[in-house]
């Protein structure tokens, strides 16, 4: 092995996690010949503590790629390497026990939380189905407790409410808080802003990034909204199609995109945004 | 919350049932004689020994009431309990794992969905014998299956949801969000099913005992029926306190759990309760004197608007004293949070707003008429063809099953006489207006792009030249590059053809471009308004600053530009 591929290894262990050409087609129903691909080989890869943002349009693949990583989908081929491991590879045990630190937070706070059950259990849910402190109850409710304490929720006033009781931004906060409760590496943050109204996007990402900063919590952010992640993504992939077409900071996609998508996107946002 | 009717009804039915339960109950120990046995002459009339009279062979009636009961509830509870437990397990595992378990059990659902009941009875009758057992496994057989299809479906709907997703992501298995998560919200539609199967083989078994193919051994009501028929019962006085009792009982059995199955389903299903708690209240008793006010420059002028939403004791506010005119050719935007009632005023001046929405105004003046008055009829004529509206999500609004231009001629025809050569100009005209090339009209809506339905649905909104048109959050949703070309094309047509428009959105610098002037709405309330410019520039309103201020800019923050 050259010197140059041993620091190439060396870099790609540094990651927490890798993917590498991912693909993944549908089935179109009622056709046996066409597929719609939706990732064409995607690769990226996310270093411990990083905020890495996934933008593009509507039908990129850009949730797709986030769902496959929560394990919520499968791929065709590829390679997830978390921690050194495939993914994809484990078997069902040695998954689940990875899955406790990839965590992955969903688009619309009044959907992804249960409206029979109180902020408490909710909230000890990742704990319960983890077996975590499966006897210890007091354990339990202290760790909810911290969690709630962590996104800035009063854990007396919320543990025993339920969800329907709570704002937009406060039922966000309280699936971060789920996120967060078994101290995860990674959360996968699929849109998690786009149901809020604009005043509660930012403190949103403001919380998250506190938490990151804690806590050393990596970010995979799926979005469409370019302005949002100035600021909060270190680094930025724009996918097109099931392909990534550019990455960059932030800053350097919204001054100089190069790819011809990228500028086609930036113009619009910006045309958008001058009225 | 459930309606006092429902709620009369549903007591009543329990009420009745608890009669049916008391009789099977503690019959035995009241009446003395054995239904079994013959303890009297025969056809003898009610009286003091035998309170109902007796029957050919001298039974005891109000004994073989008893035994009766006891048979019908036992087959009926039995028979419904089987058939929703294996439609539930069924409707669980089909919807929740999908693929070819799901198209295997379905296929068998559907074999047995068109099993015919009678002979289906015959045959295994012939085969085991007629006796309780095969009684219950008839009546399951024919049950399950309808059980099973229906909580499919709601398994499908309940597994793609977020709460589900959420489990799944956090590594949970299949017991544990079968168990957990979508059993649970299933059950509210389980036990409303299982009522209502208790009743449907309560029926069944007296109708399949009164042909005959009950258990010969076992006395049931239908088997009472059965006998008093055959032995002439109709012929002679006897039919009063042979056949009235045991008919009687059956319908009261029937009843009970109708009615419960009535209240629980209302429960299950808050549309049927929104409908009556509006027949309750009167939804536009408060209607004031409407004052004749307004100028006739004014299109629409909104004149303390109040929407107000029943809740556990109180009421909620969802539209507090709202009040607003816009001009001819004038773009108004109405801008506010969700939840701020922006979208409900624009409801309530398409007056179509539904009980529980309670509604009251001064007056909603359009073109010198006041809308809260006109009848449903003469406001149909207004509503798609002097008002329209651009509904929010572009793939609902359409109709899946036809072309375009199919539905941009039923649109014509909805409110005018036109010919086809007519029609179909004008369709043309529409089209090229929201820059769809006429060929696209042949389309149906999922042949055609996010953008494409939008404009499509734009089209539908101008076919009948509109006076005023209603935008609701018409971008919201796109992408971003679509969001810029609709707005373009609708400040394009608004100039073009001179149009009036309201545009809801909680998008604010999507407003800020359009409109002239803005309405800015929180809680239910106008908290600012004015000319576009000016509230963008020099408001002071906390809210409204907090809303242009948090509008996050891609490329570095800077103030509006003064460009419109």
């Amino acid at each position: 092995m050259s010197a140059n591929a041993k620091a190439a290894e060396h870099m790609w262990q540094e990651d927490l996690l890798q993917v590498r050409a991912l693909r993944k087609t549908y089935a179109i129903k009622g056709s046996n010949k066409y597929k719609m691909t939706v990732l064409d080989g995607v690769s990226l890869s996310i270093k411990p503590n990083e905020t890495v943002g996934l933008v593009g349009a509507s039908g990129a693949g850009k949730s797709t790629i986030g769902r496959i990583i929560a394990g919520l989908e499968t791929s065709d081929s590829g390679q997830l390497i978390y921690q050194g491991k495939d993914l994809q590879r484990m078997s069902a045990k040695e998954r689940k026990q990875a899955t406790s630190s990839i965590q992955m937070i969903f688009q619309d706070p009044y959907e992804s939380l249960s409206p029979r059950m109180t902020i408490e259990q909710l909230v000890a849910e990742p704990l319960v189905i983890q077996k975590l402190h499966a006897k210890d109850s007091e354990q339990r409710r202290h760790a909810v407790r911290d969690a709630l304490t962590e996104v800035s929720l009063s854990p007396d006033r919320y543990m025993q409410r339920y969800p329907h009781e709570l704002s937009g931004g406060e039922r966000q906060r309280v699936g971060l808080a789920r996120a967060f409760i078994t101290r995860p590496k990674l959360i996968v943050a699929d849109e998690p802003t786009s149901m809020l109204d604009t005043s509660l996007r930012l403190d949103l990402l403001q919380l998250m990034k506190e938490l990151s900063e804690r806590h050393g919590i990596a970010y995979l952010f799926v979005t469409h909204d370019l302005a949002l992640t100035r600021g909060f993504c270190d680094r930025l992939l724009v996918l097109d199609q099931g392909k990534v077409v550019e990455t960059g900071t932030p800053e350097e996609i919204t001054e100089q995109p190069q790819h011809p998508f990228t500028q086609g996107f930036i113009s619009a946002l910006l045309e958008l945004d001058s009225f | 919350m459930i309606s006092k009717g429902a709620k009369w009804i549903g007591w009543t039915g329990v009420l009745m049932l608890v009669i049916v339960f008391l009789l099977a109950l503690i019959g035995p120990y009241v009446v003395r004689h054995d239904a079994e046995k013959q303890t009297g002459m025969p056809f003898q009339p009610p009286g003091a020994e035998h309170w109902l009279g007796t029957n050919d062979m001298g039974q005891d009636i109000m004994a073989e009431l008893v035994v009766g009961a006891r048979t019908s509830l036992t087959i009926g509870i039995a028979a419904a309990l089987l058939a929703t437990l294996i439609g539930t397990a069924i409707g669980l595992v089909s919807g929740y794992s999908g693929g070819w378990v799901d198209s295997l059990l379905m296929r068998i659902v559907d074999i047995c969905l068109t099993l015919p009941f009678l002979p289906l009875m015959i045959v295994i009758g012939v085969y085991m014998g007629p006796s309780l057992i095969t009684q219950v496994m008839v009546i399951t057989l024919v049950m399950w299956a309808g059980k099973a299809r229906k909580i499919r479906a709601q398994t499908l709907s309940l597994r793609s949801r977020g709460a589900v997703l959420a489990a799944q992501s956090m590594g949970a298995g299949h017991f544990y969000i079968l168990w957990k998560h979508i059993f649970p919200s299933m059950l509210p539609l389980v036990i409303p099913q299982f009522v209502q199967a208790v009743n449907v083989s309560i029926m069944m078994e007296s109708s399949l005992s009164f042909l005959g193919m009950g258990d010969p051994l076992s006395k049931s009501w239908g088997s009472m029926l059965f006998y008093a028929n055959s032995r002439s019962a109709f012929l002679t006085e006897a039919w009063m306190w042979w056949v009235i009792p045991p008919g009687l009982c059956i319908v009261i059995t029937v009843l009970a759990f109708s009615f419960i199955g009535y209240c629980l389903e209302e429960r299950v299903n808050p549309r049927l309760r929104a409908y009556q708690a509006a027949s309750l209240k009167g939804a536009k008793s408060a209607v004031k004197a409407a004052l004749p006010g307004t100028s006739t420059a004014d299109l629409l002028a909104v004149e303390s608007l109040f929407v107000r939403y029943p809740k556990e004791n109180s009421t909620m506010t969802a539209v507090d004293d709202v009040s607003f005119v816009i001009k001819k050719g004038e773009v108004l935007g109405l801008v506010g949070e969700s939840g701020s009632g922006k979208s409900t005023v624009a409801a309530a001046v398409m007056q179509l707003l539904k009980p529980p929405a309670m509604v009251e105004q001064m007056g909603i003046h359009f073109a010198d008429r006041d809308l809260s008055r006109l009848s449903p009829v003469e406001m149909r004529q207004i509503r798609g063809n002097r008002i329209a509206l651009i509904p929010q999500a572009a793939m609902n609004a359409l109709n899946p099953v036809m072309s375009v231009r199919e539905q941009l001629a039923e649109a014509i025809l909805s409110h005018r006489k036109a010919g086809k050569q007519e029609i179909q100009e004008r369709i043309d005209q529409v089209l090229m207006q929201v820059g769809l090339t006429p060929r696209w009209g042949a389309a149906f809506p999922h042949e055609l792009s996010g953008g494409m339905r939008q404009r499509a649905v734009i089209a539908m909104a101008l076919i009948n030249e509109p006076e005023l048109v209603i935008a609701d959050e018409p971008t919201t949703g796109l992408d971003v590059k679509v969001q810029v070309e609709i707005i373009k094309l609708l400040k394009d047509l608004q100039q073009r053809l001179n149009l009036s428009m309201i545009f809801i959105s909680h998008d604010l610098p999507v407003v800020l471009s359009l409109a002239d002037r803005v309405v800015i709405m929180n809680q239910g309330k106008i908290v600012d308004q004015g000319q576009t410019l000016t509230v963008a520039h020099h408001s002071t309103h906390p809210y409204t600053r907090r809303l242009i201020d948090s509008i996050p800019r891609i490329r570095t923050a800077r103030p509006l530009q003064e460009q419109r």
